[in-house]
């Protein structure tokens, strides 16, 4: 962490508005920089290391969607929070399936803004803690072997995986409770703060895509265990 | 808007029924005729019949030729007339035509009825779903100052600022209100243009009158921008245009302008004008951030902003729309034309030249 803390990158193309946002992240001790566009946002993000995204849905040329799927393409798992004047959930949708951790739409609360800032530096920042030594930054397990830091997985078939941070998060959560069950709601809001999915069905999808990626047989898995009723179930060694 | 609809839907279900009804009645017919005449034939085979038994029977070939005069006695042996066959045969295809001929008649005319009501549907549907995006776009214009004054006064509250940092957020409050009314104003503008209601007068105006009015306007807001806006326009050159249109064009494209001077922190905005045959064309040229040739022709589309951030600017992109719909009703023309980014740009407006001027 620099002495100006967490960096932000603030993609807005509206001045007052981009001005009003950055004051206030600096005054909560972040360290900010500034982005009018897409293509603007895009050539500034490689190589820097930024804790947040915060970026605007209709920017002038590329839009807030297509510079986070970019971004994703790219092997960037930096977290994005969207602002955007739509609202409707068909867009909140297509926000999060483009990659994006949270979602606000305008006009929002400054209050608000600040909270969904600090809860998802505060989550990704708990990832990295819980991943930074050689011990915890790979886990082992039926064959699989997972790298935390850099979002790569082996399976037990030979296959090389791309993890999205979602499935790492969740995948770091279960095992950091190693055999202990692990409510779907405690998964929602360690990895995506409480009110940004509509429901916990969420969770099933990714622990499915868990599955999928590391278990022998899915539909019969010994290491993604289901709790009926409560959640899930994480198994080291294999049960059922 | 609804109560039509419903009428054009009922008036269309009824034209859908008579199809199937002169449908119907056209086969019906057609058998009908085709019945009858067979009717007919088989009297005629009785007939036949009845005049040969008397024939065998013996009775005079004269007095069966009298009796029954629609059949043909000759040589002992009863037949139907040939002209009696050839009538029948008549009747029925006369029939079928007369059938065929109306039914299409019919058919056509109902399926023209069919294709006016749906081309109106369709219209309809076409005008409701650009409000819908009107309406869509235009809440979103209005989210963004809004947020910018929500988040100012919010930071007002939260953070108590020294006082001169509480002005630097009142004036941001109060361009913010500046644009929201701009925007209210050009929404209503252009919401009339769309409907094409703007009650447009032309009459010959004095073009050097006009700018000059609006450059007077803007002057003091150029100043504080550092711009220096020169016109210098013949006063014989007159213009065939309503007068609060002309005022309007040239108060957008010397907007647009200006806002295309900000990002660049001063320039100039020199305005000419010349007669060109039975035009006049007014030519604003500025030093401004100018733009992509690929972009010219999205300029004056609604909701087009090419000036992004980094400018203290706040356009609603209706600006140029306007502007075109509004040369549009002048029967003028109005063009833009930009070396490319940074290379500023040149407008030109082009209207009808009064009749009465002088060359």
């Amino acid at each position: 962490m620099s002495a100006g803390g967490p960096r932000i990158l603030v993609v807005e193309d509206d001045p007052h508005l981009a001005a009003g946002v950055i004051e206030n992240l600096r005054a909560e001790g972040y360290e900010v920089s500034a982005a009018a566009d897409g293509e603007q946002a895009l050539a500034s993000l490689p190589g820097t290391s930024c804790a947040l995204v915060v970026l605007d849905v209709m920017l002038p040329g590329i839009d807030g969607f297509a510079v986070c799927r970019t971004l994703r393409e790219q092997g960037n798992n930096t977290p994005v929070l969207f602002l955007t004047a739509r609202g409707d959930p068909a867009d909140r949708v297509r926000g999060l399936e483009s990659g994006g951790d949270d979602y606000l739409a305008k006009p929002f609360h400054l209050q608000e803004l600040l909270l969904r800032v600090r809860a998802i530096i505060r989550r990704r920042d708990w990832y990295h803690s819980v991943s930074d030594t050689a011990a915890t930054a790979v886990l082992a397990f039926g064959g699989n072997e997972v790298d935390f830091r850099a979002f790569r997985a082996r399976s037990w078939n030979g296959e090389s995986q791309e993890l999205t941070e979602k499935e790492a998060m969740i995948l770091k959560v279960l095992a950091e409770h190693g055999g202990e069950i692990v409510s779907r709601e405690d998964l929602l809001e360690k990895v995506w703060g409480y009110d940004v999915f509509p429901s916990t069905r969420t969770v099933d999808n990714f622990i499915l895509r868990l599955r999928k990626r590391f278990e022998r047989d899915p539909a019969d898995p010994k290491h993604f265990l289901t709790v009926w009723g409560v959640g899930y179930r994480f198994l080291k060694d294999g049960g059922s | 808007m609804k109560s039509t609809r419903v009428f054009q839907l009922t008036t269309l279900a009824l034209v859908l029924v008579s199809v199937v009804q002169v449908g119907w009645w056209l086969f019906d017919q057609r058998s009908y005729a085709r019945e009858s005449v067979a009717a007919a034939r088989t009297a005629y085979a009785e007939q036949t019949a009845a005049a040969q038994a008397l024939l065998d029977a013996g009775t005079a070939p004269e007095r069966v030729q009298a009796l029954l005069p629609k059949i043909l006695v000759s040589g002992g042996r009863a037949a139907l007339a040939p002209a009696v066959d050839a009538a029948l045969a008549n009747e029925e295809a006369g029939r079928q035509r007369q059938y065929a001929w109306e039914g299409s008649f019919f058919l056509v005319a109902l399926g023209l009825c069919i294709a006016v009501i749906a081309r109106a549907l369709r219209a309809e549907q076409r005008v409701l779903e650009e409000q819908d995006s009107f309406l869509a776009l235009v809440s979103h214009q209005f989210k963004t100052p809004l947020a910018s004054l929500q988040l100012s006064l919010e930071t007002l509250a939260l953070r108590t600022p020294p006082p001169e940092r509480a002005r630097v957020l009142t004036d941001r409050m109060l361009a913010d209100l500046a644009r929201m009314e701009l925007m209210v104003t050009q929404i209503l503008e252009s919401a009339r243009l769309e409907r094409g209601r703007a009650h447009f007068r032309p009459e010959a105006l004095q073009l050097a009158a006009a700018v000059s009015r609006v450059v007077a306007q803007l002057e003091e807001r150029a100043r504080s921008a550092r711009v220096a806006i020169t016109s210098s326009i013949d006063p014989q050159l007159h213009v065939m245009s309503d007068p609060l249109a002309l005022d309007v064009v040239v108060r957008n494209v010397l907007e647009n302008a200006l806002a295309a001077l900000a990002p660049v922190g001063s320039g100039s905005v020199a305005i000419s004008a010349r007669a060109l045959g039975s035009e006049v064309e007014l030519e604003v040229r500025d030093s401004g951030v100018g733009f992509a040739a690929a972009d010219g022709a999205r300029l004056f589309e609604k909701f087009t902003r090419l000036h992004p951030g980094g400018s203290n600017y706040y356009g609603t992109g209706l600006g140029l729309f306007i502007v075109r719909r509004l040369m549009e009703l002048a029967h003028g023309r109005v063009s833009a034309e930009s070396e490319g980014q940074g290379r500023g740009a040149r407008f030109v407006l082009a209207w009808p030249a009064s009749q009465g001027q002088r060359p």
